[in-house]
């Protein structure tokens, strides 16, 4: 039985995402902010001239309340199975007064290959503000730490997840990150009234409020395959099976997806009732020795009688490895 | 004639018109000037007509269009001439083009303040060159109004400016 065994781990490419534009700026001038305007008139009776002015008009700004949600991982390369796994994104106020954000994520999204799972918890902020998830950097806890940001301010969020065994190269895992004004949200236009900074109204925004951001997991899987042909050379110029015969095995090994299978290695047990030609095991042929030596390939007697060889790291890129070797039936 | 009968024709004509005006040149003066600001509310009829009223303006948010209208009131018995109602473009707000009216009135606008044109005659120097202004960067409104204004009768001037 032949099998292909890799050592290590099977290593994902290190390519790391192209981080999403994120300028988003705050509207408008500070809540709370007064503009007065007073006119003036100038006239004449007769030939003496004389000014006036109006009574000052004073207009308060509202609050209004607007939230933007920043993907800064579009597409993060993970490995089947693997864990603590991260969407970076960023909050940012952009209305006109402080406000306080409320956070959630969700990994059920339709559309993709498959959920990633939630670690527990999911959600951090950025506390040390180093733009990588760390120790030093506080689990969310919602109504217990939401993020409270000045106008244009912006806070840095992680969303934690673990990939499932069961997926393949080149499947694709949305996680979301959604933030929601703790004053409100809601149709733009809707007020609370009073209770904007320093007691004016707020209001909704053209964002009612509320922003969604979308981040995925991209699987970078590498697997291998191994493709057995055989051909019988018999002692009288056939090709009958008989006692005496020769099999002539060929055996292509390659790797398919993303990323690297490190210590691949190609084994092959002797079938029963054969015995192996001495010095027929080739690599793509050039011929390895049998003996357990330097060179990539050896025949193995304990624990089995089988053929190896080291074919070491594989990817798609390195292209059919062939292995060959004989053995004739036995008498 | 001479200069001293001039000078007496003048004080007397002066005099003259103080006893008529006990109020004349001195505050609350001939003119009395409001100016009330609103924003646009969409209104709906029983019918189902929409309509647009002005309603108060107090708190605003960036981006609502306020409405200005200042009223000059002749409480004199006499007329007024060239009443002139200035108005600053409020801080923190962008004038809306071509919104300043004023019925009989001569309307003109200035970037500093000092000087005051039509749009045709503002410029502003960019790059080296002159070019002309736009109106989001008028910071003044001026209203000269034509004709006398009677006693009893009322001015008005109406502008609007956007909440940056």
């Amino acid at each position: 039985m032949a099998s292909v065994r890799t050592g290590a781990a099977v290593t994902a490419l290190a390519l790391y995402a192209v981080f999403a534009s994120d300028d988003a700026f705050a509207v408008g001038i500070p809540a709370g902010t007064t503009i007065d305007n007073t006119a003036s008139v100038s006239y004449s009776v007769g030939t003496v001239t004389a000014t006036s002015t109006s009574n000052t008009t004073s207009v308060t700004v509202a609050e209004i309340l607007d939230v933007v949600v920043t993907v800064q991982t579009p597409s993060v390369p993970v490995a089947p199975g693997s864990t603590q796994q991260v969407i970076r994104y960023r909050v940012t106020n952009t209305g006109n007064g402080p406000e306080t954000f409320h956070l959630v994520m969700n990994d059920a999204i339709a559309g993709d290959q498959f959920d990633p799972v939630a670690a527990s918890p999911s959600i951090y902020l950025d506390t040390d503000g180093n733009g990588t998830l760390g120790a030093a950097d506080a689990a969310y806890v919602a109504g217990t730490n939401d993020p409270a940001l000045a106008a244009d301010g912006f806070v840095t969020v992680f969303v934690v997840n673990s990939i499932p065994n069961s997926v393949i190269d080149g499947n694709i895992g949305r996680s979301s990150l959604s933030a929601d004004a703790r004053t409100g949200s809601g149709a733009p236009g809707t007020v609370y009234a009073g209770q904007g900074a320093a007691g004016t109204d707020a209001v909704v925004g053209t964002t009612g409020a509320i922003a969604l951001g979308t981040g995925e997991y991209l699987v970078q899987g590498v697997s291998i395959v191994a493709a057995k042909s055989q051909a019988v050379v018999d002692q009288f110029g056939g090709t009958t099976p008989v006692p005496g015969a020769r099999i002539n095995y060929t055996i292509a090994v390659s790797a398919t997806g993303t990323g690297s299978a490190t210590g691949v290695i190609f084994a092959d047990n002797i079938p029963a009732n054969t015995t192996y030609v001495p010095g027929t095991l080739t690599l793509n042929n050039v011929a390895l020795t049998d003996g357990a030596d330097a060179d990539a390939g050896a025949f193995e007697t304990t624990p089995v009688t089988r053929v190896s060889v080291q074919l070491g790291t594989l990817t798609q890129a390195s292209g059919v490895q062939t292995v060959r070797f004989a053995v004739r039936i036995n008498n | 004639m001479t200069q001293g009968i001039r000078n007496f024709i003048g004080a007397a004509a002066l005099i003259a018109c103080s006893f008529a005006s006990p109020t004349f040149a001195q505050s609350p003066g001939c003119i009395s000037l409001k100016s009330v600001a609103e924003v646009e509310k969409d209104v709906v009829d029983a019918k189902g007509q929409k309509s647009v009223t002005l309603v108060p303006a107090t708190t605003v948010v960036p981006g609502t269009v306020v409405t200005w209208t200042v009223t000059a009131d002749n409480v004199c018995k006499q007329p007024s001439n060239q009443v002139t109602i200035n108005n600053a473009i409020p801080e923190h707000m962008t004038y809306v083009a071509n919104s300043a009216t004023g019925v009989g009135a001569d309307i003109t606008y200035s970037l500093d303040g000092k000087s005051f044109g039509t749009a045709d005659q503002l410029t502003v120097q960019e790059s080296g060159a002159a070019r002309k202004a736009r109106s989001d960067e008028y910071k003044h409104i001026r209203w000269v109004f034509k004709s006398a204004l009677a006693p009893g009768a009322q001015a008005v001037a109406r502008f609007r400016a956007v909440l940056n």
